[in-house]
């Protein structure tokens, strides 16, 4: 089938080209525009952190990878940008890169399911543009589908592969209500942003930030809906957190094991869970060691995510199967339209220099023979066709190659002389 | 109805068996395939395990508690029926294998040694003294489910603190639950043991002539009692929580068996039929 695409990802080059590639809204937009109709009759455009890729039915039959990459390069110049750095694909071959990018196992982070809402939302620009057409929504349809798939029927998004997350998963392995429970997040930068997010979205009952710079804590607090605790005195209040998570940048200790301690007595030892995601430490480990207290570091939430990873890893072969049997699916159906008006028009095409032979001959025959002869004709055409109608029917059935029967499609038209609606237009227009 | 009998004896272990297979697998794999499958079968074997007890009442004229393999079958079926009505009541799934294992073991035991008993002594036959003596030995086997989750809770305490994050991690439910499942069997085997000493109360000065109130097995059973009752009380005011509840929960199954084996065993009393 004729679908080509062209790819930048995290396999093919460094992030810093992936960055200068990557394209917003407005630029793909833009870009949309310019390759629509001039190269594709449809098209999508996939442009994330880790990859850009353009998908699409080629208007012109010559239409070269080359070319659409020369697009890409005229409208976002960048810098260093290599050849290598592209990965292009055609026919099947895009269709299956497309699913694997949707079931999340051609990801940075293996079976992340941020990939899959990124596809649907390509597709819908795509359609708000204007650039998705019958073929494109039917290959969208089925990415949607292998996604949906590989997330209920395998493993490939199952644990935490983020450390942040990874603490929110240990925590939950302790507590099994977070909304009757309170948080404090010590640091706003990126990673305690990242894991007070993460709590607010399992349904932490009662978020605390605090920040040596009381602005930044106040800025995430209200993103949040959380309340800000001022750095100076949060010692003081640290019994009234079940879980403190800690991510400063800070040189030295914050929270020392006699922190822990007191604050243990004042909380009657209740459980006290202590994530410290920052490097170097903010917490002293010693306060492992003080009963009902659950301290873990960067290296503990670590194990948990490699094991994770290790176990999405292994899913990855039934993904593939998945893959496998969409992309059989898919193209079953796309065979069924190339080959279905074939075998029809064979039938006529040898139906006409039938009834054609009968007509010019029949008055040679008596009127009992005349019958016979219709039948006789009749039953030496279906013995002719039936062996090329079974092996094209194959074609739909089995949704073998889709290159492979749109030539014996193609060899059967030519040795038959029977040419496609279109083109018949196009030599009427002639 | 003697060969039917016969044949759920050996069923029975076969059933349990099987039910356990369900959910050793979902444990070691996802925990999904067999998620409502099992607590199916787990059903089913209950319920032909109970039709069996009610067979046995019916064909020997008494209800099966007059000897120690009657009573491991009744055991088995109380610890099956017990989980039962804990995974109903906190739809907690993950669990199965380590409360089945038990009944596996009585079952197993009673099936091989169990004896035809026609003649037994006649408050044996006492259907009153059936109610009581199952509804203790459900009120016990709540214990030992109790127990077994206070060993989980211990078991995944320990893993978290030493950043062990291997099977029983993943898929053991949280501490929280372990807990709580601990903490519900107890107040399920407190109640229970509750009626059986209430029917033993009233009942028990009119059936036995040598009755005393100072008998060993009474003492320990309220003793037993009286533990679970304080620790429940400790945990509802507030006071206790998290290892504290499940070492309460481990040592008052502990006090509760020794005290049963050393009234039965050790001791003399009226309370004693095998």
């Amino acid at each position: 089938m004729n679908i080509i695409a062209i790819s930048i990802n995290h396999n093919t080059a460094p992030v810093e080209v992936r960055e200068a590639v990557y394209l917003n809204n407005e630029e793909i937009k833009n870009l949309t525009h310019s390759i629509k109709n001039s190269f594709f009759s449809e098209g999508l455009i996939v442009t994330t952190c880790n990859r850009t890729e353009i998908y699409g039915i080629p208007a012109n039959q010559n239409l070269s990878h080359q070319e659409i990459q020369n697009a890409l390069l005229n409208f976002k110049s960048v810098t260093g940008l290599k050849p290598e750095h592209f990965q292009y694909f055609s026919s099947a071959n895009a269709i299956k890169h497309l699913f694997s990018v949707a079931t999340g196992i051609d990801s940075l982070l293996i079976g992340d399911n941020q990939i899959f809402k990124q596809v649907k939302d390509s597709f819908q620009t795509a359609e708000d543009l204007n650039f998705t057409g019958f073929l494109m929504k039917r290959i969208f349809d089925s990415a949607v589908k292998a996604g949906r798939r590989a997330i209920s029927e395998t493993g490939i998004s199952e644990g935490a592969v983020t450390v942040s997350y990874a603490a929110v998963q240990l925590i939950e392995k302790i507590f099994s209500n977070l909304s009757k429970k309170s948080a404090l997040v010590i640091g706003a930068g990126e990673t305690g942003e990242i894991a007070a997010k993460h709590l607010r979205e399992r349904g932490i009952g009662n978020l605390t930030i605090t920040n040596r710079t009381y602005e930044r804590a106040e800025k995430l607090a209200e993103n949040l809906s959380a309340k800000i605790l001022p750095f100076g005195n949060f010692k003081d209040s640290l019994h009234e957190f079940d879980i403190v998570l800690s991510a400063t940048s800070s040189d030295s200790l914050i929270l020392t094991k006699a922190d822990v301690h007191a604050a243990m007595k004042k909380r009657n030892y209740n459980s006290l869970v202590l994530m410290d995601i920052a490097i170097p430490r903010d917490i002293d480990p010693e306060a492992k060691s003080i009963d009902y207290v659950f301290y873990n570091d960067i290296d503990s939430l670590n194990i948990i995510v490699q094991q994770n990873l290790t176990k999405r890893k292994e899913e990855i072969p039934k993904v593939e199967k998945i893959i496998e049997e969409e992309l059989n699916s898919f193209l079953s159906w796309f065979n069924s339209l190339e080959v279905a008006p074939t075998i029809k028009n064979l039938r006529d095409y040898f139906e006409a220099i039938r009834l054609e032979e009968v007509e010019k001959n029949k008055n040679r025959f008596s009127s009992e023979d005349q019958e016979k002869l219709e039948i006789i004709t009749k039953r030496i055409i279906n013995k002719i066709l039936h062996h090329p109608t079974v092996e094209l029917k194959k074609y739909t059935e089995s949704g073998a190659n889709s290159d492979e029967a749109a030539q014996k499609v193609s060899i059967v038209r030519e040795l038959f002389g029977m040419i496609k609606d279109d083109e018949k237009e196009d030599e009427r227009e002639k | 109805m003697k060969a039917i009998i016969d044949s759920l004896n050996l069923l029975l272990p076969v059933f349990y068996l099987i039910t356990f297979g369900f959910y050793f697998y979902d444990f070691m794999k996802t925990g999904k395939r067999f998620a409502n499958s099992k607590r199916l079968f787990l059903f089913l074997t209950l319920l032909i395990h109970f039709c069996y007890l009610l067979f046995r009442t019916i064909y020997f004229d008494h209800p099966p508690i007059t000897n120690v393999f009657e009573i491991f079958t009744v055991l088995a079926f109380a610890v099956g029926f017990s989980y039962y009505i804990l995974e109903l009541v906190t739809d907690i799934r993950g669990t199965g294998p380590f409360i089945i294992i038990i009944s596996i073991f009585f079952q197993l035991i009673s099936t091989s040694f169990i004896p035809d008993v026609f003649q037994v002594k006649e408050v044996l036959r006492n259907h009153l003294l059936g109610v009581h003596v199952f509804s203790a030995l459900t009120g016990y086997s709540a214990f030992a489910i109790s127990c077994v989750y206070g060993f989980l809770y211990l078991i995944l305490y320990k893993q978290i603190k030493l950043n062990k994050f291997g099977l029983i991690f993943d898929r053991l439910p949280s501490l929280d639950v372990l807990e709580r499942l601990s903490f519900i069997s107890a107040i399920i085997g407190f109640f229970l043991l509750s009626i059986a000493i209430f029917i033993g109360i009233i009942w028990l000065p009119k059936a036995f002539p040598k009755f005393s109130y100072v008998d060993p097995k009474l003492i320990g059973t309220f003793l037993v009692w009286l533990l679970y009752g304080f620790g429940i009380l400790s945990k509802v005011v507030g006071k206790w929580q998290g290892k504290k509840v499940v070492v309460f929960s481990i040592l008052g199954f502990v006090i509760a068996i020794l005290s049963t084996i050393m009234s039965n065993f050790l001791a003399q009393s009226f309370h004693s039929f095998y």
